[in-house]
C-alpha cells in the first residue's frame, strides 16, 4: 500500500499555486472597489467593510499560497511567483487598509443640531459676494412659492 | 426643497466650481468657519496643508427653521444619495397657501 502511494506522489506533477493568484486578483479587486464609492451605488456603508474583508481574504490566501510553496514544495509550485506576489499583496493590503482609516478619521457629531432642533442661524456670501441668512433661503422663493425646506449641505471644500 | 452647499471655499472658488459643472444652486462661502462652528461640523485640520474644513454633513432644514432630517457620514468616500435627500424633503408636508 505505502510503496504504491510514494511512486504515486513522484510521479504526480506539482500543483498549480492557485491560492497566490486568487489572493493576488482578490487584493487588486478589494483596492479597484473604491471606484464603486463614484458610481453611487446602494449600499455603500457596507461598502469600505467589503473591501477590508476582500483584502484580508486576499492576504490570508496568498500567506497560504506562500506556505505551501516552500513548505510542501513536492506538491506545490511557486516560490519565486509566490514570494514576489506577497510582496505586492502586502502593499495592496496596505493601501486599503491607509485609505480605510483615513477616509474615517472624520470627528463625530454628537452635538451637531438633531432632528425636532432649531437650525442655527447664519448670514454668508453666496458666489456674487451677496450675503444670504438662513432666514433669506426659506423665505426667497423658488418659482412661485416659498420653498418648503431647504437642504444645507456641508462640503469639505478645497476643489 | 431648496438645495444649499456651504463650504470653506472663497465666493470666487465657488463660483468657477458652479460655472465649470453646471451648477445652479445655492453655494455658500464659509471662510471664517462662522456656520461650519454652529452646526458642529468642523473638522480641524481635516484639509489640505492642515486646514480646518467642514466635515461632511447634511440638514434638512424646513420653512419654520426646524432641523427635520440629517446625514452625518462616518466615511468620507460614503455620500448621501438624491433619492434619500429627495425622500426626507418629501415626508414634510407642503403648506396650502390660504
Amino acid at each position: 500500500m505505502s510503496a504504491s502511494t510514494v511512486s504515486t506522489s513522484a510521479v504526480k506533477e506539482r500543483r498549480n499555486n492557485s491560492a497566490v493568484w486568487l489572493g493576488l486578483i482578490l487584493a487588486v479587486v478589494s483596492l479597484l472597489s473604491q471606484g464603486l464609492f463614484f458610481l453611487k451605488v446602494p449600499g455603500q456603508n457596507t461598502l469600505p467593510w467589503l473591501s477590508l474583508a476582500l483584502a484580508t481574504v486576499a492576504v490570508i490566501l496568498v500567506l497560504l499560497g506562500v506556505k505551501r510553496a516552500f513548505f510542501e514544495s513536492q506538491l506545490y509550485r511557486g516560490k519565486v511567483a509566490g514570494s514576489i506576489i506577497t510582496v505586492v499583496s502586502l502593499l495592496l493590503f496596505a493601501m486599503t487598509l491607509f485609505g480605510f482609516v483615513t477616509a474615517r478619521k472624520i470627528p463625530g457629531t454628537a452635538s451637531a443640531p438633531q432632528v425636532g432642533q432649531k437650525a442655527p442661524d447664519f448670514t454668508l456670501a453666496d458666489t456674487n459676494g451677496q450675503n444670504i441668512s438662513l432666514a433669506d433661503l426659506l423665505s426667497t422663493p423658488v418659482g412661485n412659492a416659498h420653498p418648503k425646506a431647504v437642504l444645507l449641505v456641508f462640503y469639505r471644500g478645497y476643489w | 426643497m431648496r438645495p444649499v452647499a456651504i463650504s470653506v471655499d472663497p465666493p470666487e472658488v465657488s463660483r468657477d466650481l458652479a460655472r465649470k459643472a453646471g451648477y445652479t444652486f445655492t453655494i455658500l462661502s464659509d471662510p471664517q468657519l462662522d456656520a461650519i462652528r454652529r452646526y458642529q461640523v468642523l473638522h480641524a485640520s481635516g484639509g489640505p496643508d492642515g486646514h480646518d474644513i467642514a466635515r461632511p454633513a447634511e440638514f434638512l432644514v424646513d420653512s419654520s427653521g426646524t432641523v427635520r432630517w440629517t446625514n452625518f457620514t462616518e466615511d468620507i468616500r460614503v455620500r448621501a444619495r438624491a433619492d434619500e435627500m429627495l425622500a426626507a424633503a418629501r415626508s414634510i408636508p407642503s403648506q396650502r397657501e390660504p
